[in-house]
């Protein structure tokens, strides 16, 4: 099986605090893999390790076979072979919606043709036009905002592409958009997508495949369409929205 | 009963490490940003940018606060000098104080509240709205894209600045002391132009770029650091301008002995 991604018994934690517990996934190429997980399990601290913002205190991972770390990040170019949707969408707010969406763009390549024609592309691949182009961020809707910093992620056309909780904040005819762009964007791009969410709808509408963190670490992995009938207890907990289960709210987590 | 005997020793030890540790983090960050000023990329753009915002924009306050600190000095010298008969010292000891100590420690001290404030502020929101991290996974150095254009631009901008301070605060003396203490139009310039001489100015102009230094970098530290959403980026404000003007006053210090000594 290729595998894009392959992370080996991760482990990182803040003070005493384990946040990721020998946590180990591979991630399949040219599909959209979804981390599931209530707040605490450590979904954001995987994706931070992954990106690099985070270093991890042991464990490996490994991008098309290569090893991820802070000393060969830049060597390997990590960063200009992935895009990344924030939850807030973390857009620039000094820079207009053209800059915002070509700013890697400038980085990666000086030869890069027509930045305004490549944020016009872009945009239109997300559901937007022109009309926003000079617009700053804080002139545009929670939504809309949203479809600029995912125009952004894809701008560089990247191999591996992450979204971290795409639909929270959303109301939820918005987030179906979101969640229907995310599906069409991986489709057009061709790259593989890593989502982190607790939000089970989205999950269902772009997931091939799921897996499920708990106290830092995978408890199960499978296909979308398996989630139902796991046989989890665990995950049949989560899915339903459950208080009751082995799931505990520890006040103190 | 034993228990209370360590408290204080506790307290001590803690704010000992709490002060170290800090100064660390200072350390750690003034060698990336060394690392990071020479090696490419310079981000032309954005430090031309930062010379309109922190030079530029600064020049009314600037020029406010030196031309009434120049009245207020030319007053202040006139009454007391009134008391042994050297009301004539007035506008050689304007331009010495100005040229020497008020107009790069006022504009220092100036820019610290009104620049410090709003880098550390920005730096510190992009921080809580993960637009540093965005930066990152843009393949962009926060350190060279922020850090970098903004010191330069204080180091450039504040002797600039402090040169405009020094001629409006030696005019606000000028218009002071020949409106109302009835000097002499000339006698007063040539008082003023025989007084100073160039180490005066360039010890000012020395200050001015340490000066710029602090008050940028300590914007930029604290803001990058900032952590805990709001209330995070009110602190660091705070802890921005707080310390760059109390390493601004300690610097000159220490800068005026090693300049004035000898």
């Amino acid at each position: 099986m290729d595998h894009i991604l392959k992370i080996n018994e991760l482990s990182k934690s803040f003070g005493d605090k384990s946040v990721l517990d020998n946590l180990s996934i591979n991630i399949e190429r040219n599909k959209s893999q979804v981390i599931i997980g209530g707040s605490g399990t450590g979904k954001s601290v995987l994706l931070k390790c992954i990106l690099g913002l985070i270093e991890p205190d042991s464990g490996e991972i490994f991008f098309n076979q290569q090893i991820l770390n802070k000393k060969n990040r830049a060597d390997i170019d990590f960063h200009s072979k992935i895009g990344m949707l924030f939850q807030g969408a973390a857009l620039f707010d000094s820079l207009n919606v053209q800059e915002n969406i070509t700013f890697g763009i400038k980085k990666l390549d000086s030869n890069h043709g027509n930045l305004i024609e490549i944020a016009v592309d872009k945009l239109k691949k997300v559901g937007l036009d022109s009309s926003v182009l000079y617009l700053y961020p804080s002139e545009l809707s929670g939504g809309m905002q949203k479809r600029v910093a995912l125009a952004r992620a894809i701008a560089r056309n990247p191999e591996l592409l992450f979204f971290d909780e795409p639909t929270t904040g959303l109301d939820p005819i918005m987030a179906d958009v979101i969640n229907n762009l995310i599906n069409e964007v991986i489709e057009e791009v061709g790259a593989t997508a890593i989502t982190i969410t607790h939000d089970m709808e989205s999950a269902k509408k772009i997931a091939d495949k799921i897996s499920m963190l708990y106290k830092g670490a995978v408890i199960w992995t499978g296909d979308a369409m398996d989630i139902k009938s796991s046989n989890n207890p665990y995950v049949d907990q989560f899915i339903k929205g459950s208080s009751d289960g082995p799931i505990k709210i520890n006040p103190n987590d | 009963m034993y228990r209370y005997i360590y408290i204080i020793p506790e307290a001590i030890g803690r704010s000992v490490l709490k002060i170290c540790a800090s100064i660390g983090r200072i350390a750690i960050f003034f060698y990336d940003f060394v690392v990071c000023l020479f090696t490419p990329p310079i981000y032309i753009k954005s430090l031309l940018g930062q010379l309109v915002r922190i030079g530029y924009n600064s020049l009314p306050v600037i020029g406010l606060t030196a031309f009434f600190t120049g009245g207020v000095l030319a007053l202040q010298i006139y009454v007391g000098g009134s008391r042994f008969n050297a009301e004539n010292i007035v506008a050689s000891i304007v331009a010495l104080g100005i040229t020497r100590e008020l107009g790069p420690v006022i504009a220092g001290l100036m820019l610290a509240g009104r620049v410090s404030a709003s880098i550390s502020a920005e730096i510190a929101t992009m921080r809580v709205t993960e637009q540093i991290d965005a930066l990152i996974t843009l393949s962009t150095n926060p350190m060279k894209y922020l850090v970098v254009p903004r010191v330069l631009a204080a180091v450039i901008s504040l002797p600039i600045l402090v040169i405009i301070a020094d001629i409006i605060g030696i005019m606000g003396g000028f218009v002071v002391g020949t409106k109302t203490l009835g000097f002499i139009e000339q006698s007063y310039i040539k008082n003023t132009l025989d007084i100073i001489e160039l180490r005066d100015v360039m010890s000012g102009l020395i200050k001015a770029a340490v000066f710029g230094f602090i008050v940028a970098f300590m914007g930029c530290y604290h803001g990058y650091n900032s952590t805990g959403g709001a209330q995070g980026v009110g602190r660091s404000t705070t802890l921005a301008v707080v310390s760059a003007s109390i390493l601004i006053l300690a610097s000159n210090y220490i800068l005026t002995s090693l300049v004035f000594t000898n």
